[in-house]
Formats: C-alpha cells, sequence, structure tokens
C-alpha cells in the first residue's frame, strides 16, 4: 500500500529564483558553450601533441632534414622544396595524415563526456541534448583547421623559397614558362638532349615519321646509360646518316609531344594552386572532424571509431575509388574520398600518388570518373549524414 | 493531495506547485525486468526528503528518468510543477543533481569542469562557480586536475555542479558514498543548509542513519514501487514501542507482566533476558501503559533498576516493512 504523505506545512520555495529565459531548449549553442568545449579539447595534452606532430611536425621535419642536406651536399641532394616536393607531401601528408587527425580529433569530441561521465552533468542541465552536439563542431573546427593551415603554410613557404632554379624535365634542364612554340624551339637547339631523354610518343602516322629511326640510330645517345632507346624497325641498319634538318625535326616533334607534361612542370607552386590546395585540405579535414565526431557520438568509442577512419581513409578510399566493380560503381562514388579527390586541384596526384603530378595525366586519371556535382552532392550528403545521425544518438541516447 | 496539469503551467502555477517532485504511474522496463513500477511519488517542496530502498530496489533508475537521462515507459511526472519530458528545460532550470558516482574530465581542473557546465545553464551560472567550490570546500583545490580528486572531493564538486543553477529542487543520489566522518558531517550539515534556504533536497540512500538524521520525510521504494512514503516522525510512529526494563529475577517478572491485559494484548511480547525485561508494545500505546508495567512490578516484589521507552528506528522500521513484503510474496 502507499501512503501518501501529509506534509503540507512546508511553504513553496518563493519564485523569486524562477529560472531566467535562456533559450535552454534551443539547438543553438551559446558562445560560452562552444568555448569551453574548445577549452575541453585543447587541454587534451597528449591528443594536441598527436595533432601536432602530424599536422606540423611531419611536414616540418621532412623539410628540415632535406634544407639540411641540400645545404651540406648540394650537388647530391636537391633542392628542399620545388613544385614536386609541394604535391608529394600535400597530397601524400596533408592530405591523409589531416583527416585522420581530424577524424580523431572528432571522434574525442563525440565520445569523451560519454566515456568520462560529463555527459549526465549535461543533459541534467537541461539543455538541449542537439545543442550540446552542435557545439563540438566549431569547437573542433577552430582546432584542427588553424592546425591544418600551419602545416600547409610551412609546406608552402619551404616549397616556394627553397624552389629549383632550374626546371628539370624527364632530366634535362629546360627553361621554365615556354609555350610550346618555345619549347619546340628550344628543342630544336639542344635537339641531341631531347632526342635521348625525352619520353618519346610518336606513332607511324606522324608527319616525318620515317626519318625517327634514322635519326635515332644516328644520335650519339643510342643505347647508352640514360637514354631513351626507340625500338628501331628491321630494314633501318644501314640507313645513311640524317641530316642536321631531320634531327632538329624530330626533337621538334618529340617536345610537341611532350609539351602536355612539360605546361604542368613548375619550379615551385603558383600562388593560385596553393590556395586552393590549402582550400582543399581544409575541406578534407572538415569532412574528416564532421565523420568522426559523428561516428564516435554513434558508437560512443573513441578508439574503435578513430580505426574505422583510418581503415575508410588508408584501404577502402584507394580500393573502390581506382577499382572497377561491375554494377556497384554508383556505388563506389559515394565513398567520400573518391569525391573530394575529384575535387582535387589540378597536377596533383590524390589516394596515395599514381593518379597525377609531373608526368601523369592529371590528378583525377585513373579514378572512377565522377561528376562534381555528384562529388559535391556526395560530400555534403556525408556531411549532413554523419551530423544527423551523431546528434540523433545523442538525443535518444540513456546518459 | 494536489495535482498538476497536464497542459503548460504557466512559471507561476508552476512555483506555487506545492510538490517538488510529483509522479504517476510512472514505469520503466528494461526487457522483462520491471525497475520502476507505477510509481506514485510525492515529494514536498523545502524539505530533505529520504528516498530508502535495498539495492536493486529502483531507486536510481527513477531518479535518471525523473531527469531524463532516460525514458519512461508509462506514467506522467513533473518536476517544480513542470511536466517533464515536455518542459524538461524550464524544469531541469533549477534543479541539481548527483546520479551514481560523480565522474568528470580527469584532465581538467575542478573550476575547468563547472566552466563547462555552468556554460550549459544561463549566465549567472559562471559567477556561482567560486561560491559554490567554497561552499563545498574545495576552493582550494579548485586548481588542480580531477584526476588527482579523492572520491569525497569528487563527490563535493558534484554538490558544486549542483549549485550552478540555484536549484530550487537537488536530486542527489548517495551523496555520502567515498565520504570520511568529517565528510559525510559536512555533507549532513550542507543539506540541512539548503533546506533552510527553502531548497529541496531528495536524497536517495542505503545509509538510513543519514536519512534519519537529515531528513523530513521518506519514502521507501522496494522492487521498483514506493510501499510506504510520508514525514518520517508519522511514519515510526506506527511502529511498536518496546520497553527495556533492567530488574531483579526477570524470570518471574516476564510472569508477572505477562499476566496482565498489557501482556496479553494483540502484539504484545514480553521476553526475559540475563539482566530484565523487553517488552514490545503493540503501536499507539500510551505513556500510562509504561507506568503500569512499572506498578505491576513493584507490586510483585521486583526491584526495577531502569526502565526505558525505545522509539522504534528508521533502520528497524525499513527492516520491518520491507522484511513483511519479502514474507507476503
Amino acid at each position: 500500500m502507499t501512503m501518501l504523505p501529509d506534509i503540507s506545512a512546508s511553504a513553496p520555495v518563493p519564485s523569486t529564483t524562477a529560472a531566467k529565459p535562456d533559450h535552454r531548449g534551443s539547438w543553438i549553442p551559446s558562445v560560452a558553450m562552444i568555448s569551453t568545449r574548445f577549452m575541453e579539447l585543447r587541454k587534451r595534452r597528449g591528443l594536441m601533441i598527436a595533432l601536432i606532430l602530424v599536422t606540423i611536425g611531419i611536414p616540418t621535419v621532412f623539410l628540415a632534414i632535406r634544407l639540411l642536406l641540400h645545404a651540406f651536399a648540394p650537388h647530391t641532394y636537391g633542392p628542399a622544396g620545388g613544385y614536386a616536393i609541394y604535391s608529394a607531401l600535400v597530397s601524400g601528408v596533408l592530405y591523409i595524415f589531416g583527416f585522420i587527425v581530424a577524424a580523431t580529433l572528432g571522434a574525442t569530441a563525440g565520445s569523451d563526456d560519454l566515456g568520462e561521465g560529463m555527459f549526465r552533468h549535461l543533459v541534467v542541465t537541461g539543455r538541449s541534448r542537439l545543442a550540446l552536439y552542435v557545439a563540438r563542431i566549431p569547437a573542433g573546427l577552430a582546432i584542427i583547421v588553424p592546425l591544418v593551415a600551419v602545416g600547409f603554410t610551412i609546406v608552402c613557404a619551404v616549397c616556394v623559397f627553397a624552389a629549383p632554379t632550374k626546371l628539370s624535365f624527364q632530366g634535362v634542364d629546360v627553361p621554365v614558362g615556354l609555350s610550346r612554340a618555345g619549347l619546340q624551339s628550344w628543342a630544336a637547339d639542344h635537339a641531341d638532349e631531347v632526342i635521348c631523354n625525352f619520353d618519346i610518343r610518336i606513332g607511324p602516322s606522324t608527319p616525318s615519321a620515317s626519318a625517327i629511326p634514322t635519326v635515332l640510330n644516328a644520335t650519339p645517345c643510342g643505347n647508352g646509360p640514360g637514354g631513351r632507346v626507340f625500338k628501331q624497325p628491321p630494314g633501318v641498319q644501314g640507313q645513311p646518316s640524317p641530316s642536321q634538318v631531320q634531327i632538329r625535326e624530330v626533337a621538334h616533334l618529340i617536345a610537341s609531344a611532350n609539351y602536355a607534361d612539360y605546361s604542368r612542370q613548375f619550379l615551385y607552386p603558383s600562388t593560385s594552386l596553393m590556395i586552393k590546395s590549402g582550400l582543399w585540405l581544409e575541406l578534407e579535414a572538415v569532412i574528416g572532424f564532421v565523420v568522426g565526431l559523428g561516428l564516435g557520438s554513434l558508437i560512443g568509442q573513441r578508439t574503435v571509431a578513430v580505426v574505422m577512419m583510418i581503415v575508410l581513409e588508408v584501404v577502402l578510399t584507394p580500393i573502390l575509388s581506382r577499382a572497377r566493380i561491375p554494377h556497384l560503381s554508383n556505388l563506389q562514388r559515394t565513398v567520400v574520398g573518391l569525391a573530394t579527390a575529384h575535387l582535387s586541384p589540378g597536377g596533383l596526384p590524390v589516394l596515395g600518388g599514381g593518379g597525377g603530378g609531373p608526368g601523369g595525366g592529371g590528378g583525377n586519371a585513373g579514378l572512377l570518373p565522377e561528376s562534381t556535382t555528384v562529388a559535391v552532392c556526395v560530400i555534403v550528403a556525408w556531411l549532413v549524414g554523419w551530423t544527423a545521425l551523431g546528434a540523433w544518438r545523442m538525443m535518444t541516447r540513456d546518459a | 493531495m494536489t495535482t498538476a496539469t497536464l497542459s503548460a503551467p504557466s512559471d507561476k502555477q508552476a512555483a506555487e506547485n506545492q510538490w517538488a517532485v510529483e509522479t504517476h504511474g510512472l514505469t520503466k522496463r528494461f526487457g522483462e525486468n520491471v525497475a520502476v513500477n507505477g510509481v506514485e511519488l510525492l515529494v514536498p517542496r523545502g524539505c530533505a526528503f529520504g528516498y530508502l530502498g535495498p539495492n536493486g530496489a529502483g531507486k536510481t533508475t527513477l531518479i535518471r528518468v525523473l531527469l531524463g537521462l532516460t525514458h519512461a515507459d508509462a506514467g506522467t511526472m513533473f518536476l517544480l510543477g513542470q511536466q517533464v519530458p515536455r518542459h524538461r528545460d524550464k524544469a531541469l532550470a533549477r534543479v541539481g543533481a548527483i546520479v551514481d558516482e560523480p565522474r568528470f574530465h580527469g584532465h581538467l581542473t575542478g573550476r575547468q569542469n563547472l566552466q563547462i557546465l555552468a556554460a550549459a545553464r544561463e549566465s549567472e551560472a559562471r559567477d556561482r562557480i567560486g561560491p559554490a567550490l567554497e561552499r563545498v570546500g574545495i576552493l582550494h583545490r579548485a586548481d588542480d586536475k580531477v584526476a588527482k580528486y579523492s572520491m569525497g572531493m569528487r563527490q563535493r564538486l558534484g554538490v558544486a555542479a549542483c549549485l550552478l543553477g540555484d536549484p530550487q529542487l537537488l536530486i542527489l543520489d548517495e551523496p555520502m558514498n567515498g565520504l570520511d566522518p568529517a565528510g559525510m558531517q559536512d555533507m549532513r550539515e550542507m543539506i540541512l543548509s539548503l533546506v533552510a534556504e527553502g531548497r529541496t533536497v531528495v536524497l536517495s540512500s542505503h545509509l538510513l542513519d543519514e536519512v534519519e538524521r537529515t531528513c523530513d520525510a521518506v519514502a521507501i521504494v522496494d522492487r521498483g514501487s514506493v510501499v510506504r512514503q510520508g514525514p518520517i516522525s508519522e511514519l515510526l510512529a506506527g511502529t511498536s514501542l518496546v520497553l527495556e526494563v533492567e530488574c531483579s529475577d526477570p524470570d518471574r517478572a516476564r510472569a508477572l507482566v505477562a499476566a496482565t491485559v498489557i501482556g496479553a494484548a494483540d502484539g504484545a511480547e514480553v521476553t526475559a533476558a540475563p539482566t530484565g525485561l523487553g517488552v514490545t508494545l503493540p503501536a499507539g500505546t500510551g505513556r500510562d501503559v509504561v507506568a503500569e508495567v512499572n506498578r505491576v512490578l513493584v507490586d510483585g516484589g521486583i526491584s526495577v533498576y531502569r526502565l526505558q521507552v525505545v522509539q522504534a528506528s528508521l533502520e528497524s522500521w525499513f527492516l520491518q516493512v520491507t522484511s513483511r513484503l519479502g514474507e507476503s510474496q
């Protein structure tokens, strides 16, 4: 039997202490919530050290070693900076590691309150759980975006100021910024170097093709070390020596065939490319953070979420972006890494390299084809979808 | 009994509602297990209210449901006159709570943890951090990392977190856990001072002695249901009275008392002990009966050295209630 109490003597607490309206039920977090969440993340010393080491430390150490090596043995070791180093660091280090550290930060932000028992205290404040979730997004981005920016700025600075003074294209020092006609003219004047070192992509249909075997056969580099060898068709032995006009003409043709690759060679990255690359890296970091946050909140564990994100970025994305799986190509296109790769600035190799860069066929060569619109939609869907999943779990989770 | 309406009350109506906590038919299930079973609970404002029950009785689950930490499967509930979860934000704005063991970010200081919690409350909460830390006695350790805090200090920090919202209602789940005797004394005094300020404190505890010394009213929960609730004094008034008598010749004394109307009364029991008698008298027995026992013994030639009326304690009453429940089931 339940006995109802008979304690009516106690007077109600005066209403003077009633709470002021503070939009506690709103999903929009207050500035104070964001700033304290930022503080909570920033005070994680181990995590911050790891983030700084990966985003700033790795490129800095790598470039510092190259600077020192070049300073002490300039003939053995090339300049520390330059376009090639830039593209390798941006697409090989900052792109992949930036995503992973952002995901780690996101997973931490998404699960630490739960794991450390603070979630319960926060829920008891009456604040909207959605606002508690949303507050983590600007707080986390305020950490990861500047970190990536600093690391990227260091890479840009070194690659620009320590760039080589001469362009080495396929082993030959070539003037920078020549037009097609200019390159052809330069090639004609340096016919031996061009014929011996440049890739020869000339077919039988090429005008003056018949003269090419003759020229190659007579050029001093021949089959010697470092020389490129044109497979001589049968019956070319014993042909007469080519004239200077023929040699210049063949060099001219070879230069023309290599112009597309040459035009993508720079001593250092252009300002436009650096701006685009920076924004692209930040986009990748934002995606990594938001997905990590959603996944961390969804499963309530940091470690598992981080491992899953690493597997996604390092294993699944490169495979799914290049493999041609029959009937599943549309599913493959929903991989966010493929979408961001398609948005990469031109000339940068992506997804583990091999797709573009110097000598390659452009940044997106080898990737599963995807339009820019689809890529943008996929990215937006990932951002919105994981935010919704993480927020939903936070709102429905028992505290 | 005042029952809050289901429609949203105005702030004034809510403030004037006499119950700090009001639940009707509140039920929470975990699969087949019914952790909270149709709980009808009324906690008056401005008192210290004990919420007692054996382990696994559903005390913490009820608190978690009240605070919106988990959802109820059935029933209605009101905190400070506001229906929850519908008006959860308004209700919890003036509620502070510790549920289970208080845990915080170990890599942050106590003050920084409170800053995070204050940021989720109204802007004035930030100004209350210092006073709250001072009130619970850890201001001198406020800038140490929580990882270095003892269990007792975390309990105090938990109470400080409760105070950030200038609460009208505090719900404390086992707040004495981990506290040394001095800490328990401090906590007891703090609870009493909070009540003296007009706040309501709901104290869930298995320390019956502490509850008896701190609370004005209690509810006993067993197997998910509230089985008794009311002011402690009234509840104990309904319990039997024990008379301890130190006398000569206990066996003859027992026979004398048992032969009287007192000894034959329904619910009475007379037992002999080496040094005297134990006389259990039914609830509601008047003081004149005590004098009658003394007279019977003296008239029978028994020397009475000491005669003491012992009121049943909350603990004995609790055990009595819960054991009866066990017998009936």
